[in-house]
């Protein structure tokens, strides 16, 4: 879970990528561009959070599920 | 028994991907968490490993590694490490090298512990260390065909200058159909491949903007 640290709050990384999908559904190319941040990591962490609930994916697009948006707020 | 050695060997230097051929498919335990070969598709891949965390020759490569990392990604290129080691031995060791030599690694590691990598890539060469991966380096480009293979020994440090010089060589031809001759830096001029037909090669010596020293030697400036 490298989208989660110790404490149980997002890592950057994470928060960066749900912030992005939060009011839209973007693909992982969109997602990189527009967090800045390399696409590998981007497939990776959206691959991750796909299994864990924290977005869901719809063809090659993916989008923040409302449960996850607690989380996304905690601590900002 | 040593059938057995023997059968296992051969299985291994099967197991080497070739240049050309499709690179192998892994999923593997990184210091960035999970990652899988087609999350690069559409860039360049630098897959290269190293024998061991905390030995010197590697944090040479490592802190060397880093330092192209910037040209490397300006050139649609990603670095990927490996070795034998458990993921909080890199992080371990990543931390080390910054505290030591101020030098922050950026690119993730692969943590092989299973070697299952390192086999499917032909990593270990049995007869210098069975325990640990030699310092080979993939070049693998964005439809994830392998284009350079090179391999190192554990006691030589790699040439980060012809690493660089390899992926600009490889992507210029990609554009521009041609080779690259001996010693070739970007700004040199290339070699245009030899006219398959007679008609051609005869063309090809009244061609003005190349320099031909004979129909299967020709040389121009892109």
């Amino acid at each position: 879970m490298a989208c989660i640290d110790d404490k149980g709050n997002l890592t950057a990384t994470a928060k960066k990528i749900l912030t992005a999908v939060k009011d839209q559904s973007l693909t992982a190319e969109d997602v990189a561009n527009e967090a800045g941040l390399p696409l590998f990591k981007v497939r990776s962490s959206l691959r991750d959070m796909a299994s864990m609930g924290f977005v869901f994916q719809n063809g090659d697009s993916y989008q923040l599920n409302e449960k996850a948006e607690k989380l996304l707020n905690r601590g900002s | 028994m040593s059938e057995n050695i023997q059968n296992t060997q051969e299985q291994e230097v099967r197991s080497l991907p070739r240049i050309g051929s499709k690179a192998p498919a892994f999923e593997a335990v990184t210091t960035i968490g999970t990652l899988k070969l087609e999350d690069y598709k559409g860039s360049w891949l630098v897959l290269f490993s190293h024998p061991a965390d905390f030995t010197p020759v590697c944090t040479t490569e490592f802190m060397a590694f880093q330092e192209i990392y910037p040209q490397l990604r300006e050139m649609n290129t990603e670095l990927l490490g490996l070795s034998i080691d458990s993921v909080h031995s890199h992080i371990a060791w990543v931390r080390n090298i910054e505290e030591k030599f101020g030098v922050k690694i950026e690119f993730p590691i692969i943590a092989d512990l299973n070697k299952d990598v390192a086999h499917k890539y032909g990593m270990i060469m049995p007869e210098e260390s069975s325990t640990e991966a030699s310092r080979a380096v993939f070049i693998i480009d964005d439809k994830q065909v392998v284009r350079a293979i090179i391999y190192y020994p554990l006691s030589t440090g790699r040439n980060m200058d012809e690493i660089l010089r390899v992926i600009k060589a490889l992507q210029t031809t990609d554009k521009h159909n041609i080779a690259t001759p001996a010693n070739w830096k970007e700004g040199d001029k290339v070699i245009v491949p030899p006219s398959p037909t007679q008609e051609g090669a005869e063309e090809r010596m009244k061609d003005e903007n190349l320099e031909c020293v004979d129909f299967y030697f020709c040389k121009k400036q892109l």
